[in-house]
């Protein structure tokens, strides 16, 4: 009897010796990534791309998707204790960067990755920090930029041309006004749409101040001082107070935008370069050829605003599996692989990447092309301290059009709450 | 005589005796722990930097306090609009939820209850619900009440309800008062009915008219309602932020943030130490305010 027991008992030891080893052996083949990301930044076309690439080299990615209201908070503790997941995603922008998630301490230096030189520099400068690529920017962001939207057939019927100039522009709203056109549509009331015309016009700012970013960023410069800015605030004031914005722009919104610009009553909406095809979308009757587009010109702007932030992938230093993680980058940036994310993306026009086959319309293509040298990065991005305060801005602009305030108060606001969040941060520029 | 339990129980047992505080002192400690020593270790965190930006925390004095009370940022405002708000609907509730409960307590006759149940429905909606729901209302343009001001011939008020920074903080007053005021008659309503009608009678026959009795019967002996009714009103409208968030979220601009809206803002960019400096403040207000209007309001003994 027992002797039975101990030939049984070493029988079940033996299978689970086995089994055990036999599940190591299998976890060693099988590698899973853990990849968590807003829900907001995560495509079909990756996730596609994720399971071609779990064919090709059995490494599994396993997506843990978080709502975006939620997405911070989870990430930030998830970082903070340690436990974040082996690939997380991120907005890139330098400010973004060091403040929100430490980067250098968290994120691996992925300089020396194949794709590293190919992803367009300005692109590339948002996930850089003191010169080592922490991210790959896996979105478009160049061929998504915030400009005038116009109604072709409207300014063919009142002779009008796209304005080179802030007098130009005013005089071109004043004819549409009084032909009895709204000029534009400018959806106030959700607290962040007009506030574009300001941060955006960045390139223009450091067209007229060369260097000024820098001054700005190391405190040695303050928004208050700055002329150019002063024009360009003063000059949209100037347009709301003219009704170039119509009745009711302190209660219009962004929802509405598409409804708003359907029947031709209002010429002109600044929105994303995208605007036509969501119209064509909402009104299939509407073409998004019967549309063109212009750069803001408050301030005489002509440089294209390029906003190069964006959802960027990065690895998390304490990653057990650095090298799949970074073997999945690599596939995610080949150019058969690129091609694929951008023509599954029905909002995407272009990738960060040379050689991709873009989906610009010829006009937008010949616009983007005219300003491949005139463009900039815009001020949110790289200004510390601006994005941060988005939606205050947008109150003082607010509080400038009723005239609680003035241009010049709104520039203030912003140097306070910068130099407020600069000391929170223990930023050494400001102390 | 026979056993009487109540002469009984009171001979054996002192009823003003003290309990001992070993009695209390679960209770106490319970409360100390969970509700005093973290309210108390919120108001140090008002003399801190503590914000989410960093991970230190350093004691910096009256710095908060210095800049909510500095004249160039928006937080005086914030103050005066809180205040502003709470006296104009502590008015417009208590009045007009009395002249309703007086009407549904006599004037009116036929379909009481049905009266009592529609002006009482705004209560029982979502503050959300009500912001998003007058939002769409007061639209200036295409808003159901300035399309029926047109309608009727007067254009001229028909106005920016919510965005003309000038009216603002009134309509959403208004919108408040609308949805909070079945909750005030409510209360008056059942004030109302404690009063004894022979009071009234004998007042009639004594020869006084409908106002005399008012305020020589009603008013005296409803004070006791419209104390609570005031303290209500005004604790709710000091700590006012739903309404608010969910109509104008502030503004046009600064028009219409109040003390909670400026808190809510504060956490959420991060800045702990200054929500926390807020949200003291407006502890200490709520306090001083509560503890007045109680004294305030409070029956005086009656002199002989």
């Amino acid at each position: 009897m027992k002797k039975v027991f101990l030939k049984s008992f070493v029988a079940v030891a033996a299978i689970t010796v086995a089994g055990l080893g036999a599940s190591t052996a299998f976890a060693d083949a099988k590698v899973t990534l853990t990849y968590q990301v807003d829900a907001n930044w995560i495509k079909d076309g990756e996730r596609q791309l994720a399971k071609k690439f779990e064919e090709q080299t059995g490494i599994a990615i396993d997506f843990q998707i978080v709502p975006a209201d939620q997405y911070f908070n989870v990430l930030k503790t998830k970082l903070n204790t340690g436990e974040a997941t082996d690939l997380f995603g991120g907005q890139s922008g330098v400010t973004d960067l060091t403040l929100n998630y430490n980067v250098e301490k968290n994120a691996v230096d992925l300089s020396n990755e194949p794709w590293a030189k190919q992803e367009d520099p300005i692109v590339a400068a948002q996930s850089t920090v003191k010169g080592k690529l922490y991210g790959l920017t896996y979105w478009d962001t160049l061929g998504y930029v915030w400009v005038v939207n116009y109604n072709k057939a409207t300014f063919k019927k009142f002779g009008l041309e796209p304005p080179k100039t802030y007098a130009e522009f005013k005089a071109l709203c004043q004819k549409l006004k009084d032909g009895g056109v709204q000029p534009l549509y400018e959806p106030v009331s959700d607290g962040w749409h007009h506030v574009l015309w300001f941060p955006e016009l960045g390139p223009r700012y450091e067209q007229a101040t060369p260097g000024l970013a820098d001054k700005l960023n190391t405190n040695k410069e303050k928004f208050a001082d700055d002329k150019t800015m002063l024009t360009d605030l003063t000059e949209l004031k100037e347009m709301f107070d003219l009704g170039f914005f119509g009745k009711n722009a302190l209660s219009d919104t962004f929802a509405d935008r598409t409804k708003a610009m359907s029947d031709g009553k209002i010429a002109m909406f600044m929105a994303q370069s995208a605007f036509p095809q969501d119209l064509h979308k909402d009104y299939p009757n509407i073409s998004p050829d019967d549309w063109g587009v212009f750069v803001m010109p408050l301030a005489d702007n002509q440089l294209l605003n390029i906003n190069p932030a964006g959802p960027t992938h990065f690895i998390y230093s304490g990653s057990k599996h650095v090298a799949e993680a970074k073997q999945y980058l690599d596939f995610l940036t080949k150019p058969e692989n690129l091609q694929t994310y951008l023509d599954s993306e029905p909002q995407f026009f272009t990738l960060p990447f040379p050689g991709v086959k873009t989906k610009f319309s010829p006009e937008l293509q010949a616009f983007m092309d005219a300003h491949k040298d005139a463009r900039g990065v815009v001020y949110q991005t790289q200004i510390n301290y601006v994005n941060a305060q988005w939606m205050d801005i947008g109150k003082d602009v607010t509080a400038m059009f009723t005239g609680t305030e003035s241009p010049a108060d709104v520039l203030t606001n912003v140097d306070k709450r910068r130099s407020d969040f600069a000391q929170a941060a223990k930023d050494p520029n400001w102390k | 005589m026979g056993w009487d339990p109540v002469l009984k129980f009171g001979s054996t047992m002192k009823f003003r005796s003290r309990y001992p505080i070993s009695f209390a002192a679960p209770a106490l400690v319970l409360y100390g722990v969970f509700f005093i020593l973290p309210s108390l270790g919120g108001i140090i965190y008002a003399f801190t930097d503590w914000s989410s930006y960093s991970d230190e925390v350093n004691f910096v004095g009256l710095k908060n306090f210095v800049k909510i009370f500095t004249p160039g940022e928006h937080y005086l405002g914030y103050f005066s609009n809180t205040f502003l708000f709470t006296i104009i609907t502590i008015i417009i509730k208590t009045v007009v939820g009395l002249a309703l409960a007086l009407l549904l307590n006599e004037g009116v006759k036929k379909f009481v209850n049905l009266y009592r149940v529609m002006i009482y429905v705004p209560v029982v909606l979502p503050m959300l619900v009500v912001g998003l729901m007058f939002r769409s209302i007061l639209n200036p343009a295409t808003g159901l009440f300035n399309t029926f001001l047109r309608a009727i011939g007067l254009d001229v008020i028909a106005m920016s309800w919510l965005v003309d920074p000038h009216i603002a903080l009134y309509s959403i007053m208004f919108v408040d008062s609308w949805k909070g005021v079945g909750y005030i008659m409510v209360i008056l309503l059942a004030g109302l009915q404690t009063i004894p009608k022979d009071y009234y009678e004998a007042a009639k026959v004594d020869g006084a008219n409908g106002w005399w009795r008012f305020w020589f019967i009603t008013l005296p002996l409803l004070m006791p309602a419209l104390s609570i009714v005031t303290v209500l009103n005004m604790l709710y409208g000091l700590r006012i932020f739903d309404i608010i968030y969910a109509t104008t979220n502030g503004g046009p601009g600064y028009a219409t943030e109040v003390l909670q809206t400026g808190i809510f803002k504060a956490f959420s960019q991060g800045q702990y130490g200054l929500g926390t400096a807020l949200s003291s403040i407006l502890f200490v207000i709520l306090l001083i305010a509560g503890y007045g209007v109680i004294r305030l309001l409070e029956p005086k003994p009656v002199q002989q």
